[in-house]
């Protein structure tokens, strides 16, 4: 599903925040990607929804080489993919119903489709009752579980998500990261980035291990 | 397309501030614009006002047989460069002479039209209201032994001419200057308010968004904003000129023989709206191109 093949990246000259990596991802796994602060785990997954270009490598998804996009493909690419980042991301001026809604509406979805598939996702995540709310009047969990329902919510091929629990607390955490066993049980590929190992441990899943731009480590318990 | 609009709406009512000051700018721009638009205007009138009186007069020694008048008459008005030709007789001179000694006209008490010689006063054309205009037709005209003796005021042509072409120059700098000056803080404006939305214009592109989808509801913000803009300066320009313009103007134009002043026309108003909502797209396209980027760090 995902091939990463010699990939480097550097923002200063003698300093490289991805060095020569080699990876595989398959279909339907959920794979943590660990490593001190500063390792390269956000860089590596914004190699991968073409936030950034890389200096050398390749990142293939479905056998499609999205280093080598057009700036006016990669828009499609992201449509297949849900983010989710540590500070949520959600549009403060609108509501939660709509923060949802926008990947459909990019899409030019039908209304009707759109608001029953809006309707679905924050009822997964358990929002269905604060539609009209906006970012700001709930809680970070829920804001969370808002930018969750709003990556899940075009049935993406994959799920990328960096550091989602940081700014969470244990019992909020729980409750993330079932979502994302729920996704990942669904089809949906995971890939998330998190320094935590007490997530790690909890949920025995596939663990990259990343220091100073290298996979040191590459296990599945 | 409803879609866009939506959001367009929804983005100025709940900035008010960044829209009223989006509006604020273009509205002062464009005023200042329209503001020296009147003054422009006004001094053109003033020009084409003075180049009416542009005229050659031929002074004609013996009064003409009529069928001779009107051959002459026929022929100076064929001339490309002629708007009108008109024949003023003995009599008519007399009068008017009459007319201009006011109460001392008795002073022509007892004397006949005939002192006064009958001539011929040649109006020209818009485009030929000028030095090399005049020295054409008076060219044309010494081919016939009876045009001798023509008048129009050579020197005064010249400052005529001189004056125009300052009052052009200088216009065109001061405009090219107010339009530059316009965009560029229209678009520093744009550029602030577009600033506040970096974020929310980051995580369109991060679900998918395409450039132009991203960008079309700012774009309609920024025409609205200049269509609004430019609606307030028409607005606001006049007040300025019904409230204080008109009156210096009044004065100071009277001095110089022109005694009507005018708002601006028709077309420069509407060119007012139009500016303001091509400032607003272009201003928002050019900030947005800023903004609204597929890579981003
Ligand atoms: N936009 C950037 N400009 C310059 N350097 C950057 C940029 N982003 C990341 N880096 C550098 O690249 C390296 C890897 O950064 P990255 O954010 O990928 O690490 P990380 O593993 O996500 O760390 P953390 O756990 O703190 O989030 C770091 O040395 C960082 O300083
Ligand atoms: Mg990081």
């Amino acid at each position: 599903m995902i091939h990463i093949c010699n990939l480097s990246k550097s923002y200063q000259k003698d300093s490289a925040a991805l060095n020569d990596i080699n990876l595989t991802i398959g279909k339907g796994e959920f794979v943590f990607v660990t490593g001190p602060s500063g390792a390269g785990k956000s860089t590596l997954l914004r190699m991968i929804f073409c936030g950034e270009k890389p200096n050398r490598g390749q990142v293939l998804i479905n056998g499609r080489n999205v280093t080598r996009m057009s700036s006016s493909q990669i828009p499609y690419l992201r449509r297949q993919l849900g983010v989710v980042f540590q500070d949520f991301k959600l549009i403060k001026n609108r509501t939660l119903l709509e923060n949802v809604a926008f990947p459909l509406e990019v899409q030019g979805k039908k209304r009707h489709e759109v608001s029953k598939k809006v309707y679905q996702a924050l009822k997964m995540v358990g929002l269905e009752n604060h539609l009209t709310k906006f970012p700001l009047e709930i809680s970070g969990g829920e804001q969370q579980r808002v930018a969750i329902a709003r990556a899940l919510v075009v049935d993406p091929m994959v799920l990328l998500a960096d550091e989602p629990t940081g700014n969470l607390d244990d019992q909020t955490t729980q409750e993330i990261m079932e979502l994302f066993k729920g996704a990942n049980a669904r089809g949906t590929t995971v890939v998330m980035a998190t320094h935590n190992q007490e997530i790690i441990k909890r949920h025995p899943r596939r663990v990259i291990f990343l220091r100073q731009g290298r996979v040191v480590d590459d296990y599945t318990p | 397309m409803f879609y866009f609009l939506r959001c367009a709406g929804r983005n100025m009512f709940q900035s008010p501030l960044l829209c009223t000051a989006a509006v604020g700018t273009m509205t002062v721009s464009l005023t200042i614009v329209a503001f020296f638009g009147v003054i422009f205007f006004n001094f053109e009138e003033l020009t084409s006002y003075w180049g009416r009186r542009i005229q050659i007069k031929t002074y004609l020694e013996t009064v003409p047989g009529a069928l001779v008048l009107q051959g002459w008459l026929v022929e100076i008005r064929e001339y490309p460069e002629v708007d009108e030709v008109v024949y003023v007789s003995q009599a008519e001179a007399f009068d008017r002479f009459k007319e201009r000694l006011g109460q001392n006209s008795d002073l022509l008490h007892g004397m006949t039209p005939s002192i006064l010689p009958a001539s011929l006063e040649i109006a020209l054309k818009e485009g030929f209201r000028n030095r090399q205009g005049v020295e054409r037709v008076v060219g044309k005209l010494r081919k016939n032994p009876h045009f001798s003796d023509m008048r129009f005021g050579r020197d005064w042509l010249e400052r005529f001419d001189s004056f125009v072409a300052l009052f052009k120059f200088s216009a065109g700098i001061l405009g090219g200057f107010l339009l530059f000056a316009t965009v560029f803080i229209v678009s520093n404006t744009i550029k602030l308010t577009l600033y506040a939305r970096r974020e929310e214009l980051e995580i369109m592109s991060l679900v998918g968004g395409t450039p132009a989808f991203i960008k079309m509801p700012y774009v309609i913000e920024g025409a609205v904003q200049g269509f609004i803009g430019g609606l307030l300066a028409v607005v606001g320009s006049y007040l300025i000129f019904a409230l204080f313009l008109k009156q210096s103007l009044v004065s100071l134009l009277f001095t110089m023989g022109v005694g009507r002043v005018s708002f601006l026309p028709l077309r420069f108003q509407l060119g007012l709206l139009g500016a303001g909502v091509v400032l607003g797209v272009l201003g928002s396209l050019a900030s947005l191109r800023k903004f609204v980027r597929i890579h981003y760090s």
